[in-house]
């Protein structure tokens, strides 16, 4: 990463000037290369998503895993698309400005974000613009190369083309990310946002039986650059990706966005962005300086671009911050994105594949999530990104090597943190501002991010736009009466300030005194200009533009009027086919419109959002920093709720490692379900099995945080069928199949014939060992799983399994601690003398004694452990042996363990002590040599065994012994014993 | 002051704002302690805490000035926690002070004396303190009480800025005692070696102040006893006696406490007077049985206190005290001997101490009490031999019972 991040810097600049000089040019050049270059490295990635697809038997826990990445794709396409939108708004409302500089102070005063959070999120942008653009083959290879089609696909389109280059380089990340990095996948998304081209790629991921579709979506890109290439192209991959296409939605919408954005400005250009639908974000912004120079001066660029710039950028931004909050909020960023963008995927998919009862849920999920994104991004748009911009973008030019190169690793894993760690405070610091707190701390991270961008982009024009500039635009935009105006406006000046850096006069003309262009008709310019390259796009995006999320939109009234107007236009002169994006004419009126379109989508919209809503309710951080609930909107709500949810580093980390430990329940579950019921009956099973993972990945995506505490683990488990009493014990390497698994009442008999078999430990052991796997497997905790553990517990003492003794008395402890009966003093004293013998550990020792119960020193066998303890610890021998006669239960096979230590010590004790000798039969007697048990018996064989048991041990350990007159055997004790060997 | 008015709130706030940052710019610990201090209950504090509660929008006049907001992230959870810790809401302030800490620790990085030394020592106590009323608040709710812990890692972090070489390292000590505490008090002291480490590679510890190290010797002198290794435990409890401070009874306790039973398990035994005049008279039947030689004393008196025992962790350590009390025993059926036949005295019949220890009401068969004497002089608390045939205990005519003399019993 650091060194594709690195190369990138170069690579931005030599590129950005490439995209430059192409676009002045034209982009029909730009576009075959990049064309010719797509298709290949689209097939690459297929091929990739397959193979990872196929490494995982569970295909279809796995193909959902895939979906959901799509969705973040989406995710991040509604993203971007919002943040077009809000920059769009943000360049059309004159006194946008002005809020955005009151912005910049508050934002920085409360919030101290480190703009270099800000910056690393746009250079990581920027970053992966220029990446994607030069870098794609040396540092990614893999995704690279799939991904670099798609830049050059954007840089044909347009001078937007690096962005979208960016947004492609992330596609990778994403991608892989998908396999299975969270980290990756949040940076992913913030990506995603950004570029469209990343959203087409997740499509093509998520289809990846389906290359067609993704190269369709692709194509699409391509097309923007070059309308008429990319029909063909689309008409080729497009006629199977047509109906499934539902990433395709949002890239159109982000396309749209775009366009618009560009299309009045330069009806040629924007076409080409519209097409693309990918690049859309990215795209816009390098064509909104650019427009605005061609009418004005040279001096405009800079500025334009940075005015401009940063509102795009820091839209997308913010809606990439907005949506790794949301994943945080959610359970895991990934997770929340994969939830997402699965229903999307999911809904073209599953509508036609007959996972009907799938489609809804995912549907749900879906949609909040884009919903969510958007409403984020509004915010962000808003008005701090002009104002940073504006201050920073001078200095950020010097800084973006070096940031970039930071930015790429950070962004991913730090970013998020600083994000949050930055909201966090703001959310301390500006709690009061409620709403528009949050939202300006979306929006300090969007400037940020837009200044980075600006300062990439402006690397190119030069520094910060004159004052002067700045006073026109205003000007110019305040005369706008709505919203589509704006975005004439801005569109116009993009290009003036374009031509004015082209032709150098942007800082020397007097933009004070610089006559305001005639307000155009924005009907006419957006519609003109999107129409020409969106007819071929739009027939293959629509499938995709139903997933896009442009619900969220909404949120930002003023930039959401803005945005529908461009939005309705397009959708309705480009496709009437899609009705998503009629609302999106719709949404215009507001939030409502957000709410219809998702409902137009697919129901999915309306379910998602509940779900989110009831999670940040359900929080308490979320009503803490909910400032923002106070607000009317519920969708804002909702967002603050999220955002202030993210606010907590504490909250961050404990969702981060939470959205790792789904990254991997996922799959597990994922795979659970997979195997749960596969032998079950078959269509009915898998359409369950289906189902549960759907409730599953739901649980994930929506529960974000509370997801695990969520999960209804009752629903989960696994009730057994299985009637066979013998089980041969398998350790589990994926879920458990309630058919091989026994049911409690089996699995008493099971333990009776265990308890009255003949057979040999290990076989006992075997038997004892599936019991228990099968009692955890369906949770039973009662005293049937003492009775397992005891049992088994037991028997590996005896058989002086110690391993497995401890394995059992651990489950056994905590069994009891939950008030579960059973023989609870013996454990007591069993886990006495284990401490005592085994382990030496007086604090521990200490510890367990004082823990004791009261009624435990009454119990025999908790006080002939602890008269153990105080022979072993005095190290009287006499002692030891003599309990160990009398040990109850199974204390003696403890003791045991111990012996062979205590005879040692023993024997070396009076080999000092005494003098001359001592006789061997008395020390077998103390010292417990079975021979000496039955000394007085009748059994002198016995005796004899015993003396010479004895006899053999001491000669063994190095005794000297000696007979003496009476024949009797004695010890010599002036000889001392050999060094211990512990065995 | 319930009802102090929105000016004054502000004016108060305004008030410790600036307190704040001419105590940094004046690098004047002292009143940056007292300003830290959240748990000292002083009035100002608490008029503060009322004032916060008012006046909502504090964070608006930190945000205001500069000079301010340059510490903003230390004082605004300041602030948050104070509000909090007034409220009672004592979790909350916790994880707020911790906030404000962290972010202290990062200003005292870049500060190149150790001018705030002192503050820091506040910090480290608060965040201590504030931890375990914060868990005791999690466990009447139920919840886990981690805040201890956290407080652990966080005084962990604070040792890092201290440990190394420079001027700030004579604040590590401080710190490492607050480890000790939280360590001790969690029961994880095997967390303790690496700090103990750290401080005992380098050979300054005369440097450190006198209260750390008395300190310090109090608890790396506990783990000693934990241990069984006597000897340094002696040295280290007896080092924190002799320089804790003299007025301070409860600290002398709590050394004796530890240091007389490892006192006695090397022989020396305290005078009753101690025993009474820092109220440790759960040693007092301990210490008689071991001037008597009477068994069945000693073992009541670890009955009786059994408890107290286990808790503090004396309890192994003065269980081992029988072999003493054996070989007192013996000693005094000895000098019994000598009295009634001083040629024959050095001969111990076995059955002479199993009947005394009959006496005792002690009832141990022969096996046994062989046992025990083959052990005594297996650990040289007796001089002699034991002759198995006729049973009885040949004692070594020059002093047969050695005195431990500031020596552990030999394992």
């Amino acid at each position: 990463m650091n060194t594709e991040t690195l190369i990138a810097p170069t690579g931005t600049t030599s590129k950005e000037g490439q995209t430059f000089v192409d676009h002045n040019h034209g982009q029909s050049s730009y576009v075959p290369p990049s064309i010719g270059s797509e298709a290949p490295p689209w097939t690459m990635h297929r091929v990739d998503n397959n193979s990872t697809q196929n490494a995982f038997p569970q295909n279809s826990t796995y193909s959902y895993q895939q979906n959901a990445q799509p969705p973040t794709a989406e995710g991040m396409n509604g993203t971007p698309a919002t943040a077009s939108s809000s920059s769009l708004a943000s360049t059309n409302v004159p006194q946008g400005y002005s809020g955005y500089a009151t912005y910049q102070n508050s934002t920085t005063d409360s919030y101290g974000y480190g703009t270099t959070g800000y910056t690393s999120y746009y250079s990581g942008y920027q970053q992966q613009t220029s990446h994607s653009y030069s870098q794609p083959v040396a540092a990614y290879p893999n995704t690279g190369h799939p991904y670099q089609p798609i830049s050059s696909f954007q840089n044909t389109g347009s001078y937007a083309a690096p962005a979208n280059y960016s947004s492609t380089y992330y596609n990778p990340g994403d991608y892989q990310t998908s396999a299975g990095y969270p980290t990756t996948n949040y940076s992913t998304q913030s990506t995603t946002q950004w570029n469209e081209g990343n959203y087409a790629n997740y499509s093509s991921y998520q289809y990846s039986g389906y290359p067609p579709t993704s190269t369709g979506t692709y194509t699409p890109v391509s097309a923007t650059a070059a309308p008429v290439h990319y029909q063909p192209q689309n008409t080729q991959y497009y006629g199977k990706n047509h109906t499934e296409v539902t990433c395709a939605p949002g890239t159109e919408n982000l396309s749209v966005a775009t366009t618009t954005k560009l299309d009045c400005p330069i009806p040629g250009v924007p076409g080409v962005t519209g097409g693309y639908s990918t690049t859309i974000s990215q795209p816009q912004q390098p064509q909104q300086p650019q427009q605005p120079q061609q009418p004005s001066a040279a001096p405009w660029r800079p500025e334009a671009a940075s005015l401009q710039m940063p509102p795009q950028q820091p839209s997308t931004v913010a809606s990439a911050a907005h949506d790794g909050y949301w994943n945080y909020g959610t359970s895991g960023f990934q997770n929340q994105q994969s939830a997402v963008g699965q229903p999307e995927a999911y809904q073209p998919f599953d509508s036609r594949s007959a996972y009907a009862s799938f489609q809804d849920p995912q549907n749900n999920s879906g949609p909040p999530g884009t919903n969510l994104q958007y409403p984020t991004v509004h915010q962000v748009p808003q008005s701090n990104p002009f104002p940073n911009t504006h201050q920073t973008s001078p200095s950020l030019d010097s800084r973006r090597v070096g940031k970039f190169q930071i930015q790429t690793n950070p962004r991913i894993v730090s970013n998020l943190g600083v994000g949050l760690a930055k909201t966090d405070k703001a959310g301390s610091g500006t709690s009061a501002a409620t709403k528009p707190a949050y939202i300006s701390v979306s929006l300090p991270n969007s400037n940020d991010k837009v200044l980075s961008n600006d300062a990439s982009d402006s690397a190119l024009k030069s520094g910060a736009f004159p004052k002067s500039l700045r006073g026109y635009v205003e000007r110019a935009l305040a005369r706008c009466k709505d919203d589509a105006q704006l975005n004439a406006c801005q569109a116009v000046m993009k290009e003036m300030i374009t031509s004015a850096t082209a032709d150098g006069t942007l800082y020397t003309r007097d933009w004070d005194t610089e006559p305001l262009f005639p307000l155009p008709s924005v009907d006419g310019d957006s519609k003109g200009v999107q129409f020409p390259a969106p007819g071929s796009t739009f027939k293959r995006s629509p499938t995709r533009r139903i997933k896009s999320r442009w619900e969220p939109l909404p949120e930002e009234k003023p930039q959401a009027k803005l945005a529908p107007v461009k939005y309705g236009g397009w959708v309705q002169a480009n496709q009437r086919e899609r009705k998503p994006f009629i609302f999106n004419s719709e949404r215009k009126e507001d939030r409502a419109n957000s709410m219809k379109f998702s409902s137009v989508d697919q129901n999915a919209p309306k379910f998602q959002r509940p779900f989110k809503r009831q999670r940040l309710v359900d929080k308490p951080t979320a009503v803490e920093n909910g400032d923002a609930s106070s607000d009317s909107d519920k969708e804002q709500a909702r967002y603050s709720g999220a955002i202030s949810m993210a606010n907590t580093p504490e909250e961050r980390k404990r969702r981060e490692s939470r959205s790792k430990r789904f990254e991997k329940g996922q799959g597990n579950r994922a795979e659970f379900n997979h195997h749960y019921k596969p032998k079950g009956a078959g269509a009915a099973n898998l359409y369950v099995r289906r189902a549960s993972a759907m409730v599953i990945s739901k649980n994930l995506d929506n529960g974000g945080s509370e997801a695990v505490e969520d999960i209804d683990w009752d629903a989960l488990t696994v009730k057994g069928t299985c009637q066979e009493i013998e089980k041969r014990y398998l350790r589990l390497t994926s879920a458990p199949d309630p058919a091989t698994v026994r049911p409690e009442e089996v699995l008493e008999k099971a333990l009776a014939i265990v308890q009255s078999s003949q057979k040999n430990y290990l076989y006992k052991c075997d038997q004892l060992k599936s019991i228990r796997q099968d009692l955890t497997v369906q949770r039973i905790r009662n005293q049937l799983t003492v009775k397992v553990y005891e049992t088994h517990a037991r028997l590996a003492l005896e058989f002086g399994d110690l391993p497995e003794y401890n394995q059992c008395q651990s489950q056994l402890k905590t069994l009891y601690a939950e008030g579960i009966e059973g023989c609870r003093m013996e454990f007591s004293a069993y886990g006495l003398l284990c401490m005592i013998l085994h382990s030496n550990n007086n604090r521990d020792l200490l510890s367990l004694m004082s823990r004791l119960p009261s009624e435990a020193t009454e119990d025999e066998a908790v006080k002939h452990a602890l008269a153990v303890r105080a022979a072993v610890t005095s190290g009287n021998y006499t002692m030891f042996f003599k309990l160990h006669k009398k040990a109850p239960n199974l204390n003696s096979c403890l003791m045991n363990l111990y012996v062979e230590k205590m005879r040692y010590k023993a024997v070396s004790c009076m080999s000092k002590s005494y003098r001359p000798t001592v006789p061997v039969s008395y020390i077998a007697q103390v010292l417990g040599f079975a021979s000496a048990l039955f000394a007085n018996d009748e059994n002198e064989g016995r005796e004899t065994d015993g003396l010479e048991e004895c006899m053999d041990w001491l000669k063994a350990h190095g005794a000297c012994l000696v007979t003496d007159n009476n024949g009797e055997m004695q010890l010599d004790a002036k000889v001392m014993l050999e060094p211990h060997i512990v065995y | 002051m319930a009802y102090m008015s929105m000016g004054e709130a502000h004016r108060r706030i305004t008030d410790y704002l600036n307190h704040f940052s001419d105590a940094v710019y004046d690098q004047d610990a002292a009143s940056l302690k007292l300003i830290l201090s959240l748990s000292s209950n002083s009035p100002s504090q608490l008029s503060l805490a009322d004032a916060l509660n008012i006046f909502q929008d504090a964070n608006r006049l930190i945000k205001q000035s500069d000079k301010h907001s340059q510490f903003g992230e230390i004082v605004v959870p300041l602030f948050r926690s104070l509000q909090n810790y007034r409220l009672g809401n004592l979790v909350d302030a916790y994880n707020a002070y911790e906030k404000a800490a962290n972010a202290f620790i990062q200003e005292f990085r870049n500060w190149d004396s150790a001018w705030a030394l002192e503050a820091l020592y506040v910090i480290a106590y608060e965040i201590r303190v504030l931890a375990e009323r914060a868990d005791r608040e999690l466990a009447s709710g139920g919840k886990s009480p981690e805040k201890l812990k956290g407080a652990g890692s966080f005084l962990m972090k604070v040792f890092g800025v201290l440990a190394g070489k420079g001027p700030k390292r004579v604040g590590a000590l401080y710190v490492t005692c607050q480890l000790f505490k939280i360590y001790f008090k969690l029961g994880t002291v095997h967390l303790c070696r690496s700090v103990i480490r750290s401080i005992e590679t380098v050979r300054d510890f005369e440097e450190f102040p006198k209260r750390d190290k008395v300190t310090y010797m109090y608890y790396t002198g506990r783990l000693d006893v934990f241990n069984e290794n006597f000897s340094a435990a002696d040295h280290k409890l007896s080092y924190a006696l002799t320089h804790c401070n003299p007025q301070s009874e409860a600290n002398i306790r709590m050394i004796l406490k530890y240091l007389i039973p490892v006192k006695l398990s090397i022989g020396i035994l305290p005078q009753d007077c101690l025993l009474q005049k820092y109220n440790l008279v759960e040693y007092r039947n301990v210490v008689l049985a071991l001037r008597r030689g009477d068994l069945r004393l000693l073992r009541t008196a670890l009955e009786e206190h059994e408890d107290r025992f286990l808790r503090s962790g004396v309890y192994l350590v003065l269980e081992k005290l029988e072999l003493q009390v054996y070989q007192r025993l013996l000693k005094k059926i000895y000098i019994i001997q000598k009295q009634r036949d001083p040629s024959r005295a050095h001969q111990m019949k076995l059955e002479v101490i199993v009947r005394a220890l009959k006496w005792l009401k002690i009832d141990m068969d022969l096996d046994e009490v062989e046992c025990i004497v083959a052990i005594l002089i297996y650990k040289n608390l007796v001089k002699g031999y034991f002759a198995h045939k006729s049973k009885v205990v040949v004692l070594s005519k020059q002093d047969p019972f050695p005195k431990l003399n500031g020596k552990p019993v030999s394992s």
